[in-house]
């Protein structure tokens, strides 16, 4: 039995929605959460493909909301199948495609600054919302800028003619992640989050399925199964999988593409915080430098313009 | 009554499911590990009830017996993580003067500061006993991990969820009244 039906309410008294401030408070906790990735995934091999992460994970993950939200999936599913499976078919191949060309491009970076490079979308989104004609406000306007200037401040010292390539891949990644952002927010609008963040994951998971078997055929027996392998795919599954990516898609609906872009370069912060206080062990430790400082006070600054509400936002939305 | 069953075990899921895995991440072995499963008191107090913050607790006890870890001090865990939880639903919805909205900032910093009082309580409830019963225990350490572990985990993660399962998923938050609708 769903969750949803043990509470006894009717849930068109309950939902009034979140404000956008509330729904920029929650993409904060999405980038917070898909910050750990590193962290959680640490304790596995470089041995083992990310193809083979992605489509456990996925699945698992997948599985997880089903089984909790069946009935309000299947209904939602029965409504215009067709459709709906489109629609995340599509988004499943655009996250696979930026992913990959994201793995492709850090082979040129080294931590830091390919955190950095991935950034770039908040940047490009704004600009992508013109092309279609969509109107982008001053605020989004002046935290891109900001966001920019911070990536330039930290990759700029470091950067070589050699990673033009990276540089290649790492923008192309970018375009297509701002185009897969401006489509789920549409969808997010249109659809039940749930539906998608569920049908999203499965999707992922049989695209990766593909993907690990083309760049890594030795497949499942590869993978050292111990305690420890099992509980960070599981973390991973339920934080990453399950709950940010279901959390992201209830918060888009409240949100804009540019908005939630800018919040997710807050992942850079939080990547650089773990680098810098985490053991050695657990992760690559990232080189504080003056540049990198400058960089990340920049991005949090341009977050700072795009969560904190001006009073006349807080008067118009209670 | 089978509905109330069923929304126990699922309580009782769902603290195993996010509790089992972190179980390996020690910060002083036996004693105290990296438990993002508090995350769950405060919601499970706010949406649940008594009945709430008392699976929690069990579960903390529960979890401590089948780690390894259960000890003289667990008792002192059972009493702390029912009363934690138990402070949060009590002040929200009898005390306070404002509704926990989670709609403005102010908001926000005030559910945040009685997670830190609440976490600063348990913390001074288990750390006596731990003290006492196991001098060898760097009971300062001990402390900072049990405000570390109540506090950092639920201001980041609660109130987001919170915010799904109120806003999004209709589930019904004890004691709110949306504030645009007062």
């Amino acid at each position: 039995m769903p969750i949803i039906l043990l509470v006894k309410t009717k849930s068109n008294d309950i939902i009034r929605g979140m404000n956008s401030f509330q729904a920029n408070l929650c993409l904060l906790c999405v980038t917070l959460c898909w910050s750990t990735e590193v962290i959680i995934f640490s304790v596995i091999p470089d041995s083992v493909s990310p193809f083979a992460t992605t489509c456990i994970t996925s699945l698992v993950g997948a599985l997880l909301i089903f089984l909790i939200f069946r009935k309000r999936i299947i209904d939602e599913v029965s409504g215009n199948p067709k459709k709906i499976l489109l629609r995340c078919l599509l988004l499943g191949i655009m996250n696979c495609a930026y992913n990959l060309l994201y793995l492709f491009g850090l082979k040129y970076f080294d931590v830091s600054s390919g955190a950095f490079t991935f950034s770039m979308t908040a940047v490009v989104i704004p600009v992508i919302l013109l092309t279609m004609r969509q109107k982008v406000d001053l605020k989004t306007w002046l935290s891109a800028g900001f966001v920019f200037i911070g990536i330039l401040l930290a990759i700029a010292p470091t950067a070589s003619v050699g990673q033009t390539m990276g540089i290649i891949f790492v923008g192309l990644g970018c375009i297509i992640r701002a185009v897969y952002i401006v489509i789920l927010n549409k969808y997010a609008n249109e659809n039940d989050p749930v539906t998608l963040s569920s049908l999203l994951s499965g999707i992922v998971s049989i695209l990766s399925v593909g993907l690990w078997f083309a760049f890594d055929p030795s497949g499942f027996g590869k993978i050292p199964w111990n305690d420890q392998i099992i509980a960070s795919l599981a973390i991973y599954s339920f934080v990453i999988v399950a709950f940010a990516q279901t959390l992201n898609i209830f918060a888009q609906k409240k949100s804009t593409p540019a908005n939630a872009t800018i919040i997710y370069s807050t992942e850079i912060i939080f990547s650089t915080i773990w680098g810098v206080m985490l053991p050695a062990s657990m992760i690559d430790k990232t080189p504080l430098t003056l540049w990198i400082i400058l960089g990340v006070v920049m991005v949090v600054i341009g977050n700072l313009i795009t969560i904190i509400p001006s009073h006349r936002e807080l008067q118009d939305e209670s | 009554m089978k509905r109330r069953i069923i929304t126990y075990l699922v309580l009782i899921i769902v603290y195993l499911i996010l509790a089992i895995p972190f179980k390996g991440l020690t910060i002083i072995p036996g004693f105290s590990d990296i438990r993002p499963v508090t995350l769950l008191g405060p919601i499970y107090a706010l949406f649940f009830g008594v009945p709430g913050c008392s699976i929690f607790a069990l579960m903390n006890l529960v979890m401590d017996a089948f780690s390894g870890g259960l000890m003289w001090s667990s008792i002192a865990g059972l009493i702390a993580n029912f009363i934690g939880p138990f402070l949060i639903l009590l002040y929200w919805t009898k005390y306070s003067k404002t509704t926990l909205h989670l709609k403005k900032p102010g908001n926000i910093l005030h559910f945040s500061l009685t997670l830190i009082i609440v976490a600063v309580i348990q913390a001074a409830i288990i750390t006596p006993c731990v003290a006492l019963l196991y001098p060898d225990v760097d009971w300062k350490l001990f402390f900072a991990s049990v405000v570390f572990n109540t506090a950092v985990f639920p201001i980041l993660f609660s109130t987001p969820l919170i915010l799904l399962l109120r806003e999004k998923l209709g589930f019904k938050q004890i004691g709110y009244v949306d504030p645009a609708v007062k």
